[in-house]
């Protein structure tokens, strides 16, 4: 059994929804700092309205991609600089680089006060002078315990001599399992590394030359921090900051989004580790969390049995037309006011001085609070994601009929992306929210993250009835109301976006 | 790198071992046929291990020694350092750290040395590593005991 999204009259409920509705106001409110809060944000509720609160983005974030060509020469400016500064040749530039990172202000700076402690620090000179020992041990190789002669050793400038063809096969096997910078000398405890220009020669077939290179590249990109390869699927772009921070970034080639920082999922406004640590345990806890991926619930007033096929969790049952949450399967009165709770985990006060069990348990009921509205998220975006294609059918069908032009009703795709966005952000409030510590600043947090979740739920509901009005005719004209009020939803809903992330992100 | 290369340098090795024998790594066994895998025993000089011998197993692989080998306890022993498996963590051989000129006597040398000063602080058994941290003695006498139970004898010459 669906929820019939069709039949639905919006307009009785639209004037519930509005940004300044505040007739439900008296039903909630039994925390007393509650109050507070509101007083706090009384000044950004106005905000919103302002028009120059657009100016302000807190995701703003410069980013050049570059491509191959264009980040081997990037690569190679940085190289020819160091190593007409230091003396040295470019391959022993570029393990130096690699070292430091191509801060290359800092190796400048190391250089200066003391250059022979930073090229051993880098690994491209041994710590201590040793002269060649003249004994007829030299001419044995100390990896194959062959005798050779003499010219058929071959050395770092650590004087750690060895067989050609040691040498070779050292670089072979190592090449062949992909490592690329990082190869060293084969004397035990001497971590001397190999120049390119050392290793190249020894390599056997152009193939073999050529995936080094590649390695090389790789590992240079890697080591640069002002540079990371994109993330997609043998995607060459990369893409060059300024300044590192885990900031949203995209590919112009493959259109891949990712946080610069970490190179996964962008993830404001959690941290890079702080995701990494939610989605491990997420990982681990797969199974516990299981039962929550059904897609049915019963309707909290009449029991029928009810499917999710829009990614809005404002609900109406088909049957009965009680209105209630998905989430929390409230009623969906309370969630439209200030007092919307649904997202805010209420932690038990005296849990410390509980049993240990009653402790885990309390862990686990916390963890799947915050979990299963993760995912639910998650799967509204899916969701979500279906209306949008349907929406830019549903556009194109109109154009056909002569109803309108694309412009007119471009409004309604530009909705669903928006929507995307918000809802993308809002997913990742729930792992920052986890880690938290309890606290005013939680208290905000949660605050905010209510007042985002309710108006991305009534954005929602607008974009799904957006895409669901039949028409007729001549009634392109009408639509201007609706459109106006999605414009106005939209807009209170990325402006609680931006007011959240800019208290909360990277700070 | 041809499988004789690897021969090579395995048979100079062993020969070397067998002329200037190591005095904790006694009865070297390898089978003519296969001279990648070897089996000896390890005599450790430290209590609780210096009641009893180990039987291990050295694996080198075909692209040896420019790949590191592997080894395997072959007798039970309680070491914080050393699984059930027989599996033991010896950084030496590791492929990160892996040097083609490290020798097999520098390996079994670390070994021995690790079997005779556990190192509580990179366990495999961390059950183990605490117990060895915290009740020392009673670590002591469950490795002794497990040692009398388990290990193989010591030679007794030479």
């Amino acid at each position: 059994m669906s929820v019939d999204m069709n039949s639905q009259a919006s307009d009785s409920n639209e004037d519930d929804f509005g940004p300044n509705s505040e007739e439900e106001e008296d039903e909630g409110g039994e925390e007393d700092d509650q109050g507070d809060i509101a007083d706090y944000y009384e000044g950004v509720a106005t905000d919103v309205e302002q028009q120059g609160a657009d100016a302000f983005d807190p995701e703003e974030y410069l980013f050049t991609c570059l491509s191959y060509r264009e980040s081997q020469k990037v690569l190679t400016d940085e190289v020819n600089s160091v190593a007409s500064a230091l003396k040295v040749l470019p391959a022993v530039a570029k393990l130096i680089l690699v070292h430091f990172h191509w801060q290359v202000s800092v190796i400048l700076e190391r250089y200066k006060s003391n250059s022979s402690q930073l090229l051993c620090e880098a690994q491209v000179q041994p710590s201590t002078c040793r002269s060649v020992p003249a004994s007829p041990q030299s001419l044995q190789c100390g990896v194959c315990l062959q005798l050779v002669r003499k010219d058929a050793l071959l050395s770092l400038p650590c004087q750690h001599s060895f067989c050609k063809s040691c040498w070779e096969q050292h670089c072979t096997v190592l090449v062949k399992d992909g490592v690329g910078v990082g190869i060293s000398c084969m004397a035990q405890d001497c971590s001397l590394q190999m120049p390119e220009d050392f290793v190249l020669p020894l390599l056997p077939g152009e193939e073999l030359k050529e995936k080094y290179r590649r390695y090389l590249f790789r590992d240079y990109v890697e080591s640069h921090f002002q540079l990371q390869l994109c993330p997609g699927a043998d995607c060459p772009i990369v893409i060059q900051v300024q300044e590192p921070r885990a900031r949203r970034v995209q590919c112009s080639r493959c259109s891949e989004v990712f946080c610069f920082k970490c190179r996964q999922m962008y993830h404001a406004p959690t941290d890079c580790g702080t995701i990494r640590k939610w989605l491990t345990k997420c990982a681990d806890d797969s199974e516990t969390a299981n039962y929550i991926s059904a897609h049915t619930k019963d309707c909290p007033k009449c029991n029928i049995c009810i499917e999710k096929n829009g990614g809005c969790n404002h609900m109406q049952c088909s049957k009965c037309k009680h209105d209630f949450c998905w989430m929390c399967l409230g009623d969906w009165k309370t969630h439209g006011s200030e007092y919307y709770e649904c997202s805010r985990y209420k932690e038990n006060p005296d849990i410390v001085n509980q049993s240990q069990q009653a402790q885990a348990r309390e862990a686990l009921k916390k963890y799947l609070f915050y979990f299963e509205r993760w995912e639910n998220h998650n799967k509204s975006l899916q969701l979500e994601a279906q209306t949008y294609q349907r929406i830019q059918e549903k556009i194109q069908e109109r154009v056909m009929n002569n109803l309108g032009t694309w412009i007119d009703w471009q409004y309604m795709q530009n909705a669903a992306k928006l929507l995307a966005k918000c809802r993308y952000t809002l997913q990742y409030t729930y792992p920052y929210a986890y880690y938290m510590e309890s606290g005013p600043r939680k208290k905000l947090f949660e605050y905010q993250q209510a007042q985002l979740e309710a108006e991305i739920e009534n954005l929602s509901w607008k974009v799904e009835r957006a895409d669901s009005y039949e028409r007729g005719v001549g009634e392109v004209e009408l639509s201007a109301n609706d459109r106006g009020d999605l414009e106005n939803q939209m807009h209170i809903a990325e402006q609680r976006r931006r007011t959240l992330l800019k208290d909360f992100h990277d700070t | 790198m041809t499988d004789k290369q690897s021969h090579k340098r395995l048979r100079k090795e062993l020969s070397e071992l067998q002329t200037t024998p190591m005095k904790n790594f006694r009865h070297i066994i390898v089978d003519e046929r296969n001279i990648l895998s070897w089996q000896g025993l390890i005599v450790p000089d430290n209590a609780p291990y210096n009641k009893g011998a180990f039987r291990i197993e050295i694996v080198f692989p075909s692209e040896y020694p420019f790949k590191p080998p592997k080894i395997m306890f072959k007798t039970k022993i309680y070491h914080p350092n050393i699984d059930e498996k027989g599996q033991v963590c010896l950084p030496i051989i590791s492929a990160e750290n892996w040097k083609p000129a490290t020798k097999t006597d520098q390996v079994i040398q670390a070994l021995v040395t690790l079997v005779n000063d556990p190192e509580p602080d990179h366990p495999l058994r961390a059950d183990l590593a605490e117990e060895y941290s915290k009740e020392r003695s009673k670590f002591f006498r469950n490795a002794e005991e497990f040692t009398k139970r388990h290990s193989e004898q010591r030679p007794s010459d030479n």
